[in-house]
């Protein structure tokens, strides 16, 4: 579902490259943990392999049909984002000017898949987050964990091939950060997904499949 | 993608309701305007050209004398209608005169009922009862306006002549609102003259015939004094009447369009840096960047569509309305009072609403740039990028180079003359100014308060200093509003007044005698004359007019013929000169011109002229020139003595009245009863004086209407920026307000950031305004108008109107501050929003 090969990446004016010649794969169905220290470039490596920031070298292969993100042009990387890839962040980033079923309608309306699919999609995905019924509540009113569900919602109802969260559970207090990391676990595994999971708990990380940890000298 | 769109579309327009409102307004203000005064124009035009063919006929070619006094030539009559191609030849005598002792003047059409009934068919009587049979008699046909107010029988009479006759009957066909005798031309030129020859020739050629060889074939062979109208001419010269005025109001509607494409880039650019987290999302999710920057344009949109939709009704409203009220003249008096009908036409509908949905893209097209270009992963963790002024030293080079190309541009397109009689170096003039005020706007800002930075400040207004002087975007933009509205304002304000203390001191020099006696273009009935002069009556002293028009150019509106009787050694003791005046030599004839004479024709003092008058090139000096306000279209003064010298016949239109000490009432009420009985206007200067003002002042006064709607864009763009940029800045504030800041604090930070702001827009704005009003007093109007009048910047006005914007500033910027600060710190700082 990912294939990294030989990437690296100098931010303009940094002295050393933050990192070079990195090699990792992520099956189908895998769930990967990306540790290191902050500051190390996680969140970097995240937006070059989605194609939001250019990396210097390499190849990153996305999806079945394995497009390379990084020799695509900006309105390719967008269309292959939309189609092979979903997104959970650390500040949730739920619209707030649309409902939670429109948030979760986003990625189908990029997709353009048929408005008639929607509801039935759109439903049964918040059912199995556990937010049954909640389709017309304006995110205002929602919980931070309520929000990291619609945002899981969203990143998986187009059934793309490959998850990337950066710290997912970063704003959420200790109880409802498990809550949501098993839900995001679970819905990923079923999914056939791969995925890679930034992240500072050590918790979190032996729930993954696999550890992968970034540092100054390369992967780990 | 469209339903994606629909919905951010609709949830922009319903978090931002006023903004998007007042956008709206803005451009359905602009398109209405443009709409109104276009469907006004374009059928007080189509009234005026019916009226003019139903009395005129739709000749191919007119021959006229191009002075009132001068005629065409029976020889001339005799060659044309020998030339093969000439179908119908119809001779005219039109004069004005008055009906017997009624108080009514009109126009007397003497006609060949023959040629006429092939030419101008609407101008005679019905063929039953004998009526053409009379007509050679000698009775005279009235038009239906004017039969229901005449007797059966009636006195013609203009000046000393006489004309005792009977009505014959209607003329049915003759424009309705039109007082309009016609009789035979052989009677009319047997009691009113020309004696020689005939007013016009009216022809129709045979349809082969190429009109601009005939035409050319024919231009040697016509003596001096003659001119030879082609149809187009004719409708050139109608439309060239009202055409500067008419641009003129055009152009506002431009203003009122561009400031509506300034309220949508005010309410998207702060839209799209709201929204840049939210856009920036979506990108991630997949949003292609070209949806991003459509999706801004389709928002910009959705307010030009229903804008210029309202303003397509908006603008049919108001010409339906205005042309009920006032007629179709546009307040300019250009029209007859007929009010015509309005026709929504659907081509320059189109026309105006593509307009106003361009100029909502237009005012949408930077905000959708910059969120195409917006760094997605930057954008989603940091929200909204500014851009951040490149290193100040570079800058500050650019900037002056930038500075002095413009103020050379704008100076050097003041020096270009009219293009096609419109003033558009002067509008583009004005264009480079206006971009220059925004340019210099850092500058001055830096200028300003570059060492309030450096100096010892409280917490709040240092915060408040450094974050103007790093000339953030949004800063720029509020700035850059209110320098625009406040130099339009600034630029209106001083053009009225210094038109209006011109036109005040212009009234004192043309109007020295206390009472004057006015008969429009038709002279004064002998009598009356011969009454002033006898020892007893009240009148000490009278000056005598004659007012009457010649043609200098076949496609431009007459030229006035003043004749007066003025000392040739002292014409300043009566014309208001705007310059040197010169001695002419005794054997030659001075003329002195008006300023609208120097900038169409480029006369110049001392030069020598031709003009057309009494049938032949008459050689002329130019002695002076005068100012006039009156005439827009340009005049020219003669002694009466030379004027009699050369042949002329002297017939006093104009009287300039001064009564005998101690007898002021009589002579007023006397020359009231005068007037009265005449249908002539009598009136003492005072009025006159008051009459001149008010009309001013009415014509004007839509400008004070349009300084407030300008002011309040401005402010209301200040408003709108000065509240994002505190949104953006919200974070900051926060963190402010975690360090210890209290909400007055953060609440004066933005109060006095805002005082800068405007303090900056509004001095920009001044000398911008200034400059601008010097553009439309020393450029646009002389070009356009003709008229010209010395600067005066009426600083009572201005400065209460900077004071006033300066508090509003303030007033927005506290409440922009206060809705900013009243979300709690704790939440922002946690980042949620
Ligand atoms: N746009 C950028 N320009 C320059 N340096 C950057 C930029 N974005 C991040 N950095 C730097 O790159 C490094 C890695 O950042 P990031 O990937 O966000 O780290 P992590 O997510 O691992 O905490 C940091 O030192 C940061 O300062
Ligand atoms: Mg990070």
């Amino acid at each position: 579902m990912l294939s990294v090969t030989g990437l690296g990446k100098r931010h303009p004016g940094a002295a050393r490259p933050l990192f070079s010649e990195l090699r990792f794969a992520v099956g189908a169905g895998e769930v990967v943990a990306l540790v290191g220290e902050s500051g190390v470039g996680k969140s970097t490596l995240l937006n070059c392999i989605a194609g939001l920031e250019p990396a210097d070298t390499g190849t990153v292969l996305v999806g079945p049909d394995a497009a390379d993100m990084a020799r695509l042009d900006e309105a390719a990387a967008a269309a292959l984002r939309a189609r092979r890839i979903g997104f959970v962040f650390q500040a949730f980033h739920v619209l707030p000017t649309l409902n939670v079923a429109q948030n979760i309608a986003v990625p189908l309306l990029l997709n353009g898949i048929d408005a008639a699919e929607h509801p039935a999609r759109i439903e049964e995905l918040l059912a199995r987050v556990g937010l049954a019924g909640f389709g017309s509540r304006w995110p205002a009113s929602l919980s931070g964990g309520e929000l990291q569900r619609v945002a899981i919602a969203r990143a998986l109802v187009h059934r793309p091939s490959l998850i990337l969260a950066d710290e997912p559970t970063g704003n959420l207090d200790p109880r409802t950060a498990d809550e949501v990391l098993s839900l995001l676990l679970e819905r990923v595994r079923a999914s056939h997904a791969g995925a890679l999971i930034v992240t500072h708990s050590q918790h979190v990380a032996q729930a993954c499949d696999r550890i992968l940890a970034l540092t100054p000298e390369g992967l780990r | 993608m469209m339903r994606l769109g629909w919905w951010l579309i609709r949830a922009q327009f319903l978090a931002r309701r006023g903004a998007t409102a007042l956008s709206m307004l803005a451009i359905a203000l602009g398109v209405a305007l443009g709409y109104a005064i276009h469907l006004i124009n374009d059928a007080a035009l189509a009234d005026f050209s019916r009226a003019m063919k139903a009395v005129q006929g739709e000749p191919d070619v007119v021959i006229a004398a191009r002075d009132g006094a001068g005629h065409v030539p029976l020889a001339l009559i005799d060659l044309l209608s020998r030339d093969e191609a000439v179908a119908v030849l119809a001779p005219v005598i039109e004069t004005r005169v008055r009906i017997g002792d009624t108080p009514m003047l009109v126009r007397l059409i003497g006609l060949d009922p023959f040629s006429a009934a092939q030419l101008m068919p609407m101008l005679l009587p019905d063929q039953a009862n004998d009526a053409m049979g009379r007509l050679l008699d000698g009775a005279v046909f009235a038009s239906p306006a004017l039969a229901a107010k005449v007797g059966a029988d009636t006195t013609v009479i203009r000046g000393a002549a006489r004309w005792q006759t009977h009505i014959g009957g209607e003329l049915p066909a003759a424009p309705a609102g039109e007082r309009l005798l016609v009789a035979d031309i052989a009677w009319v030129q047997a009691h009113f003259g020309p004696r020689e020859g005939v007013g016009e020739i009216r022809i129709r050629l045979h349809p082969e015939t190429p009109l601009a060889a005939w035409r050319a074939s024919w231009a040697p062979k016509l003596p001096a004094g003659i001119e030879l109208r082609a149809a187009a001419d004719n409708q050139a010269r109608v439309s060239n009447i009202s055409r500067a005025y008419r641009v003129n109001l055009n152009v506002l509607a431009m203003v009122a369009l561009l400031t509506g494409a300034f309220l949508v880039f005010a309410t998207q650019l702060t839209a799209v840096a709201q929204r840049s987290t939210q856009f920036a999302l979506l990108g991630v999710l997949g949003l292609p960047p070209r949806q991003r920057l459509l999706q801004v344009l389709v928002e910009g949109l959705a307010i030009g569509v229903p804008g210029s939709a309202g303003g397509l009704l908006l603008g049919f409203g108001l010409a339906t309305g205005f042309t009920r009220v006032l007629g179709g003249d546009l307040g300019g008096g250009f029209f007859s009072a007929a009010s015509p009908e309005i026709d929504a036409q659907t081509l320059p509908a189109a026309g105006f609403f593509a307009l106003g949905c361009l100029a909502s893209l237009l005012g949408a097209l930077y905000p959708a740039w910059l969120n195409r270009i917006q760094p997605l992963a930057q954008a989603l963790k940091t929200g909204f990028a500014q851009r951040q002024r490149p290193g100040a030293g570079h800058a500050l080079g650019r900037d002056l180079l930038l500075i002095l190309v413009l103020t050379v541009g704008a100076l050097a397109l003041t020096r270009v003359p009219a293009i096609a009689d419109l003033p558009l170096g002067g509008y583009a003039a004005i264009t480079l100014l206006l971009i220059l005020g925004i340019v210099s706007a850092p500058l001055a800002t830096r200028a300003l308060f570059g060492a309030l930075a450096r100096a010892w400040l409280p917490a709040p207004q240092k915060i408040a200093v450094q974050n103007i002087l790093q000339a953030p975007l949004m800063a720029q933009v509020a700035a850059s509003g209110l320098i625009v509205s406040f130099a339009l304002t600034v630029s209106m304000v001083t053009m009225v007044s210094s038109f209006r203390t011109a036109l005040d001191q212009w009234l004192d020099a043309v109007l020295p005698a206390p009472f004057y006696m006015r008969s429009k273009a038709v002279p004064l009935p002998a009598e009356l004359l011969a009454d002033l002069a006898r020892p007893d009556s009240p009148f000490l002293r009278v000056e005598r007019m004659a007012a009457s028009s010649f043609s200098l150019d076949p496609q431009r509106p007459a030229v006035a013929l003043l004749v007066r009787e003025i000392d040739r050694r002292q014409p300043g003791a009566r014309l208001p000169f705007s310059g040197a005046v010169i001695d002419v030599a005794p054997t030659e004839i001075p003329v002195w011109v008006s300023e609208a004479m120097q900038e169409v024709h480029g006369i110049a003092v001392g030069q020598q002229l031709r003009l057309p008058l009494l049938g032949r090139d008459v050689e002329v000096t130019v002695g002076g020139i005068w100012r006039d306000y009156a005439r827009q279209f340009g005049a020219v003064v003669m002694s009466a003595d030379d004027y009699l010298a050369l042949g002329g016949h002297f017939e006093a239109t104009d009287l300039a009245l001064w009564p005998r000490p101690g007898q002021e009432a009589v002579a007023q009420s006397w020359l009231r009863g005068e007037a009265q009985r005449l249908g002539v206007e009598a009136a003492a200067s005072g009025e006159i004086r008051e009459l001149s003002l008010s009309i001013f002042d009415k014509s004007f006064a839509i400008t004070h209407a349009l300084e407030a709607a300008a002011m309040l864009i401005g402010l209301f763009g200040l408003a709108v920026t000065l509240a994002a940029s505190i949104w953006l800045r919200a974070r900051e504030l926060a963190t402010l307000a975690a360090l210890g800041f209290d909400r007055a604090m953060l609440g004066r930070a933005v109060v006095l950031e805002g005082a800068m702001i405007a303090g900056i827009g509004l001095l920009l704005g001044l000398a911008c305004g200034i400059g601008v009003g010097a553009i439309l007093t020393e450029v646009v109007n002389p070009q356009a108008f003709h008229w010209r009048m010395p600067l005066r910047v009426p600083w009572t006005q201005v400065l209460p109107v900077a004071g006033l914007t300066l508090l509003a500033a303030m007033l927005a910027s506290g409440i922009a501050a206060r809705q900013a600060t009243r979300m709690p710190a704790a939440r922002i700082l946690a980042g949620a929003q």
